[in-house]
């Protein structure tokens, strides 16, 4: 304790040394060209820890000795050096700078110049986010960036799939890294997108092997807001506005439906399904309309920031209410997020990031969707307070009772904290030591009602069926997760005449550890207040506690170098160990290699004024992936498996997964090659990229045979390896047509090929069965993209008997679908299966703009995919009889009358897989649109405020798109079986409405 | 620089924190958390005990995923013979259908479950095999363990080569690089797996105690005995199946129920409450071996859906006992004498509709009392009354759950062996000793105001009307040679020289890399 004062102590006197020095203050103005005031500009003594910014107006005060010099820089200005000489007061103008890339980015583990960069970095600013109304900030880059894929869903609390330049992996950890202020992290809900300052997207190996075990996706790296010195900044954003379900399926009404299954059945020598009476009594439901609602959304946040030379700080709350659009579906999240920096000395600053959240979520089972897909439309959903009883008339739950009778609800508390030092011993060495902590409670309280469809209490309007739940249960989770990264680095800068050095080593480890438990109880009574365990019977009552852990540990080094901002050399390695892989593959090292040339700086440029921007840039290496499940390599036990001997249970224990015991890192080398031009001072500029990577050992579940007795007849290892090669192209343009009018309008564009190159010595993998007898859709084979399409193909209907007569199909009857029997067997069969497309678009882009007029400001972002094939698995997958089919299919459908050559006749049973279920994912959509007005300085003056600005935003107001489901985008957890739509949230559109208010 | 010395200070205690870490190499080492790992299991007394627990757990696999002796086994079988037809709705479970109708093909998803079912069972029977070859038991724990695991082993293999013909022959464990070898990705021949059922069988024989001296459900000398008498009997030994059929006669272990209708019920008596053994239950003195189920928290000591898949079903108006699967054919409900006591006890005849003013029909009373309403409001015509579980006087899954009903199924019956014995000794040229244990068969049908003489035709439609819906008619009629006359008879499509076996399933004939043949005249 004695040693700790003796520090303090010393640190106090270092510091107040520092203070006594004899000082003037300095006040003045910093504004542009054009005379306008520009606020934030940061304002240093130059050889000195002293700084500030200018205020809202420009204005700034700072203390300084009276010969020293003044820095100011500001993003997109260029920085200006100011001798005081004994002035007191100062007016300084900014030039613009003439180069965009001037901005400084996230590279992991520091920042670099974009000019300096040798890699492929995009970065995407925070108001650009926090713009998009949804509730992820990985949503919001959808269309913004080359090469980023977002897959978005309408449930409110899911985590958006991001793919940086393909999929790049077939198991589970295909999305990218995060980082979160320096923090890997895995999911960033918990960020509310108003705290963001930027989000820095690496995509090639120059810029992510750095964090070479977990970078073989790409990284995504987020900078959330900090306090800037000077007067306190306080600022409202409040966002109101309503989710409905962007595109439904027209289902046929009971009418349709009947005539359809009593024509199905009647050709076939059958009665008819549907009588008359039954059509008469029942209803004409549209389930969907049942299910769905329109619901309610709300976005406000506040927060305050500022601080003093010696500390900074920004505090900040939000909370977003948003209530889905299927009934009983909800989330509310609360935020609270404070970053603060405190400079102790001029060799010492500490910093802390702390996030808190909460949310809770009432969960649906999105089975939902399919059960309002097949349910009969002549059944009513609800009559006199009875349910219809669906499953007695077509054998599908009636999906609102279903939704009535289950409450899932999730409450997550999340804690997340960063405490960093860095120290600066000296001038070119600074010392950074940051320890981050991710504290994730979640708790799930799933009650199941008891209902009877008999008897006194039955919920029916008829009794029977298979609906029914005789006891209720109660299920309660409650998952505590704890993870803590701690990073070391060091970073040495020096510069000596033209060579510019800045290396970089550190040490970094990182654990985490899982800990859930569970319980369930039968009988536990209705009432909420009694949803606890011990409110229940014992009699069959269950409890379960499982476990997680893995560790990481890596060493990294990189070196910059620039030869008088002309030529650059970015060289990484990385060296990763991981619990996760048995000891003898365990450490991965992971190099790259980065070469850049400014052209624009050549001296043979210097005359012209064409380019502003003109660098070539290449890389190459290695990255990792350790993305799997954590005892994959571990041969484990299962237990408590029961038999009985003698009437009394014996608990045995059987080990019926096959590991791989000696599983390894999965290695991806990327290959880039780019351009980052500028033209006309700036207002041009983009990014031109070539791609190529190849990934080798890729971890996959690959299909064993059966007789090896795997218990899912599944084994992991590393057996695939496959390219993803494309062109990425960027381009924006900014102009300032006069003093009213400003506009600018970007573009991006890239493509994408994946093909598997080597599969387990030529066993490809089949996948995305859609249910039923469908059996297989999707065959991942060499030569092909991932989770490719492998169907018979469809060569229209059946007209006459003659046409079946002459065909492979003797057993079909004109109307039926004729397929094409491609290997000329005579019989239609597996072996006549063709490969038509996979789900992964082969292009992606976004075309985004924006213009301000005097006081109006709009902006338009869009998105859009091509190329990619989505199986309609909802339709495919219907192997009962009386599901209800599309009003499309029906209306359509072959008859006599109507000889139709793509829909066939009406039938009752399911049709084999076939390219008749498989559609063009292409789509087009306007993500946002949003229109602002800032209230005039006259009003604000007299209100005493910074700033207002009203706006009206519509998210996903129009997408254009050839595919029949609810949606082209879904999420899948597998990259073998994507593009099968089968339980999807249908795409969500957005109107809402709000207020920025700044203090 | 004024602060210099403490910078360097900061620096070396900042180099050191770091090599402390990194040194640390065992930070790495994480042993799966909650999970039980080889290395532990295997230094547990008990485990060699716990797998073989484990191996008799396959026996559950069942409901529509991967299965051995459960729901998809059992209706295959069932709808495949002239039992039963395959019930439901028209449309329901189509893949069944495809089997009643015999236009099933390889790949129908039933083959594939039943294949990696039977071959996952044997996976962990050969893995405690390989375990307790090694334990340091005492011999006589250690090879009634290992006989216990080479009985299923060998029911296992028994059922597969009957179902598929010769399949590839696992007796270990491979090595997970040895597995893509020839030797286990290739069909063995019948006889090669024949001679696996036999020697497992026979090592049953020589090392299971008798009924009685073990817990109920553990295999004993006697299903051993009676297995390896029926293996023989499908090679034609009648010597060795007369022996063995002997063996277990002359052990005084077993008899016959006196109802039948007794046979398949949870607890014995008319009412299920009085203890006898002689009366029906669960592990009467009639069971040699059966699938031993309970009520359990997990609800996983069933073969999910046997009762469920094949109850009753409401076409409306009550809330029915299952999904109607696998109906007595009417060829069956036929097929008995008058007064044969098994007809009513095998069937559940729905009441005919009754018409406007007509006098009231009750339905059918089931012997617990419930009841099922007349065909209005019910499916079909006939329900499998020996996979009926009574929700009322019977165990119920506590969560209600109708899918889990803990029903034994029975597996071999003293009546089989009786009825084995009676085929060996007509084939023996003993006709006197045939037509006594057909007549004890018959006796306890109520049929014993006749006597039939023993003849194979008499003794093959006895095994029929006594074994119905009990997975043995159409391996019964293949082994008999009259499948084909039988089944197209019958309105089936059997195709000789195909039918005979079901087809290898494709996807694993696919995952042989095309190693694993196709059987005759199914598409290669």
């Amino acid at each position: 304790m004695k040693k700790l004062y003796i520090i303090l102590a010393v640190l106090f006197c270092l510091y107040e040394g520092r203070l006594s020095a004899q000082n003037i203050t300095i006040r003045g103005t910093v504004t542009d060209g054009q005379g306008e005031t520009l606020p934030g500009v940061s304002v240093r003594v130059k050889g000195g820890e002293t700084g500030t910014q200018t205020d809202a107006t420009g204005n700034f005060v700072i203390n300084s000795s009276p010969n020293a010099t003044l820095v100011f820089t500001y993003i997109g200005f260029q920085t200006r050096e100011v001798a005081v000489n004994n002035q007191t007061s100062l007016t300084i103008q900014l030039q613009t700078s003439s180069q965009e890339l001037e901005q400084v980015v996230v590279v992991g583990y520091g920042t670099q110049r974009k000019s300096d960069v040798t890699g492929s970095v995009a970065r995407v600013k925070g108001e650009d986010l926090a713009r998009e109304q949804v509730l992820t900030p990985t949503q919001a880059v959808q269309g913004k960036v080359a090469g980023v894929q977002v897959i978005s869903s309408g449930d409110p609390n899911a985590n958006p799939t991001v793919r940086i330049r393909g999929v790049g992996t077939m198991l589970g950890g295909a999305s990218p890294l995060f980082v979160v202020d320096g923090v890997i992290t895995d999911d960033i809900r918990n960020i509310n997108n108003a705290d963001i300052v930027s989000m820095d997207i690496l995509k090639d190996a120059s810029a992510t092997a750095i964090y070479g075990m977990r970078a073989a996706n790409g990284v995504m790296l987020i900078t959330t807001k900090k306090g800037q010195a000077g007067k306190m900044v306080i600022a409202y954003d409040g966002n109101f506005g309503v989710r409905q379900a962007a595109n439904l399926v027209d289902l046929a009404d009971a009418q349709q439906y009947a005539s359809y299954l009593n024509e199905a059945s009647t050709s076939n020598g059958g009665n008819p399904l549907i009588t008359d009476e039954q059509l008469q009594a029942g209803g004409n439901t549209d389930w969907y309309d049942v299910v769905l609602k329109s619901g309610f959304r709300q976005n406000q946040n506040v927060s305050v920031s500022g601080g003093s030379e010696k500390a900074t700080y920004f505090l900040s709350a939000g909370a977003i209410t948003d209530r889905g659009i299927i009934q009983t579906n909800g989330l509310d999240r609360f935020t609270i997020r404070s970053n603060n920096d405190y400079n102790l000395a001029s060799w010492l600053k500490l910093s802390n990031l702390l996030s808190f959240s909460r949310s809770r979520v009432r969960n649906v089972n999105l089975d939902i969707f399919n059960l309002a897909y097949r349910a009969a439309p002549h059944v009513p959903a609800m009559v006199d307070g009875k349910y219809g009883n669906t499953s007695l008339s077509n054998n599908v739950s009636n999906p609102l009772l279903s939704l009535d009778k289950t409450n899932d609800t999730g409450r997550g508390t999340r804690l997340q904290g960063t405490f960093a030092a860095d120290v600066r011993p000296i001038e070119w060495l600074s010392l950074r030591s940051s320890f981050g902590v991710d504290l994730n409670f979640f708790k799930t309280v799933a009650y199941n009602y008891q209902f009877d469809n008999e008897g006194p209490n039955n919920v029916f309007n008829t009794a029977g069926g298979a609906q029914v739940r005789p006891t209720s249960t109660l299920n309660v989770n409650n998952l505590e997760a704890n993870k803590w990264v701690w990073d070391n680095t060091a970073t040495i800068s020096r510069k000596f005449d033209l060579h510019d050095f800045t290396f970089l080593a550190g040490f970094t480890a990182e654990q985490y550890n899982l800990n859930e438990l569970k319980g369930s109880r039968f009988n536990v009574p209705a009432d909420k207040d009694q949803w606890f365990l011990g409110a229940g019977t014992p009699a069959g009552s269950t409890n379960d506690n499982t476990g997680d852990k893995w560790t990481r540990s890596s060493f990294l080094s990189r070196l910059n170098y620039a030869y008088d901002n002309r030529y650059l050399l970015t060289a990484t390695i990385r060296a990763d160990g991981t619990s996760r892989f048995p000891r003898q593959n365990r450490w991965g090292y992971f190099p790259s290699i980065g070469l850049g040339w400014n052209i624009v700086n050549e001296s043979f440029m210097k005359s012209q004024n064409i380019f502003s921007t003109l660098k070539l840039r290449g890389s190459w290496g290695k990255v990792g992936n350790d993305q799997i499940s954590t005892d994959v390599y571990f041969p484990i036990a299962a237990t408590n498996i029961p038999y009985f001997f003698g009437g009394t249970e014996l608990q045995g224990i059987r080990f019926d997964q096959l590991p791989d015991k000696n599983v390894k890192w999965e290695t991806t080398e990327e290959f880039d090659l780019g351009l980052d031009y500028g033209f006309f001072d700036g207002r041009l500029t983009g990014e031109v990229d070539y791609y190529n990577k190849t990934t080798e050992d890729a971890l996959i579940n690959i299909r064993i045979p059966g007789i090896l007795g795997d218990t899912n007849s599944e084994y992991t290892t590393n057996a695939a390896s496959f390219t993803n090669k494309g062109f990425e192209f960027s381009i924006a343009w900014n102009h300032r047509l006069s003093d009213d009018l400003t506009y600018s309008i970007g573009g991006n564009i890239a493509t994408n090929k994946n093909e598997i190159i080597n599969l387990n010595g030529g066993q490809a993998l089949r996948d995305g069965n859609p249910g039923g007898n469908q059996g297989f859709t999707t065959f991942s084979d060499n030569g092909q993209p991932i989770g490719s399409f492998y169907l018979v193909e469809t060569d229209g209907v059946f007209q006459t008997a003659e046409e079946v007569a002459a065909s492979a199909q003797k057993d079909a009857r004109p109307g039926d679908l004729r397929y094409k029997d491609q290997n000329n067997d005579g019989e239609i069969t597996d072996l006549d299966r063709v490969f038509v497309g996979a789900y992964i678009p082969k292009v992606t882009y976004g075309i985004n703009g924006s213009a301000n007029y005097k006081n109006f400001d709009l902006s338009v972002t869009t998105y859009g995919t091509g190329g990619g094939m989505i199986y309609n698995g909802k339709k495919a997958g219907r192997s009962e009889a009386r599901d209800n089919r599309e009003a499309e299919v029906v209306e359509n459908r072959w008859t006599p009358e109507n000889r139709s050559n793509s829909e066939p006749r009406a039938t009752l049973g399911q049709m084999r897989a076939s390219t008749y279920f498989l559609e063009n994912g292409s789509f087009w959509r306007i993500n946002n649109l949003t229109i602002g007005y800032t209230l005039p300085n006259s009003i604000l003056t007299r209100a005493k405020l910074e700033r207002v600005r009203i706006y009206a935003s519509a998210q996903n107001l129009a997408t254009i798109t050839g595919y029949s489901g609810f949606g082209p985008e879904f999420q899948t957890s597998n990259a073998l079986n994507s593009g099968v739509d089968l339980n999807i949230y249908p795409t969500t559109r957005t109107f809402s409405f709000g207020i920025n208010v700044g203090l | 620089m004024k602060q210099k010395h403490m910078n360097f200070a900061t620096l070396l205690i900042f180099i050191v924190f770091l090599f402390t870490i990194a040194g640390c190499n065992k930070f790495l080492e994480v042993e799966p958390q909650g999970k039980l790992t080889e290395d532990e299991a295997l230094s547990d007394p008990n485990a060699a005990t716990n797998l073989v627990a484990g191996v008799y757990n396959s026996l559950y696999y069942g409901g529509f995923g991967k299965t051995t002796v459960g729901f998809l086994y059992a209706l295959s079988l069932d709808v495949a013979s002239d039992d039963t037809d395959k019930g439901s709705t028209p449309t329901d479970f189509a893949q069944l259908g495809e089997i009643d109708n015999f236009t099933h093909t390889p790949n129908n998803f039933i083959f594939d479950n039943i294949w990696n079912g039977y071959y996952s069972g044997i996976t962990a029977a050969n893995r405690a095999i390989d375990i307790l070859n090694e334990s340091t038991f005492d011999e006589g724990t250690k090879n009634r363990l290992l006989a216990e695991t080479r009985f299923l082993r060998g029911l296992y293999y028994f059922n597969l080569v009957r179902y598929f013909g010769g399949v590839p022959k696992l007796i270990r464990v491979p090595d997970p690089s040895e597995a893509n070898n020839a030797e286990f990705q290739t069909r063995a021949t019948r006889d090669e797996i024949y001679q696996v059922i036999i020697e497992d069988f026979q090592f049953g024989v020589d090392n299971l105690p008798l009924k009685g001296e073990t817990p109920a459900g553990r295999a004993t000398k006697g299903a051993a005995q009676s297995f390896l008498a029926k293996v023989y009997m499908y090679q034609n030994n009648w010597t060795k199946v007369f022996e063995l059929t002997n063996d277990v006669i002359m052990s005084q272990r077993y008899d016959l129920v006196e109802n039948y209708n007794h046979i398949f019920r949870q607890n014995p008596g008319p009412n299920g409450n009085t203890r006898t053994d002689d009366d029906g239950g669960n592990n009467n003195i009639e069971s040699i071996f059966e699938v031993q189920t309970g009520i359990n928290v997990g609800e996983n000591a069933v073969s999910p859906l046997y009762s469920n898949g094949q109850g009753p079903r409401s076409s409306g108006g009550w809330n029915d006992l299952g999904f109607g699967l696998n109906t007595p054919s009417q060829s069956l409900a036929r097929a008995y004498e008058l007064n044969d006591t098994r007809r009513n006890a095998s069937i559940i005849f729905v009441q005919p509709t009754v018409a406007e003013g007509s006098p009231l029909n009750r339905g059918t009373i089931l012997w617990d009392g419930f009841r099922i309403p007349t065909q209005d409001s019910v499916v079909n015509e006939r329900y499998n009354y020996k996979a009926y579980h009574s929700s009322i006087a019977e165990s119920a899954p506590l969560s209600g759950n109708k899918d889990n009903k803990p029903k034994n199924i029975r597996l071999m019956r003293y009546a089989e062996v009786l009825l084995m014995y009676a085929e060996a000794a007509a084939n023996l040229n003993n006709p006197a000793e045939a037509t006594a244990k057909l007549k004890l068969v018959r006796d306890r049908a109520n049929l014993s105001s006749s006597t039939l003489p023993g003849t194979l035709q008499n003794i093959w439609n006895e095994r029929r009307l006594e074994l119905a819906m009990e997975q043995d008619r159409f391996f019964d009629l293949v082994r008999q040679g009259r499948a084909g006359t039988v089944l197209r008879a019958h309105g089936k499509n059997f195709v000789d020289g195909k039918h005979e076996v079901f087809p290898i399933p494709q996807t694993q004939r696919d995952l042989s890399g095309g190693r694993l043949e196709q059987n005759p005249n199914y598409p290669q």
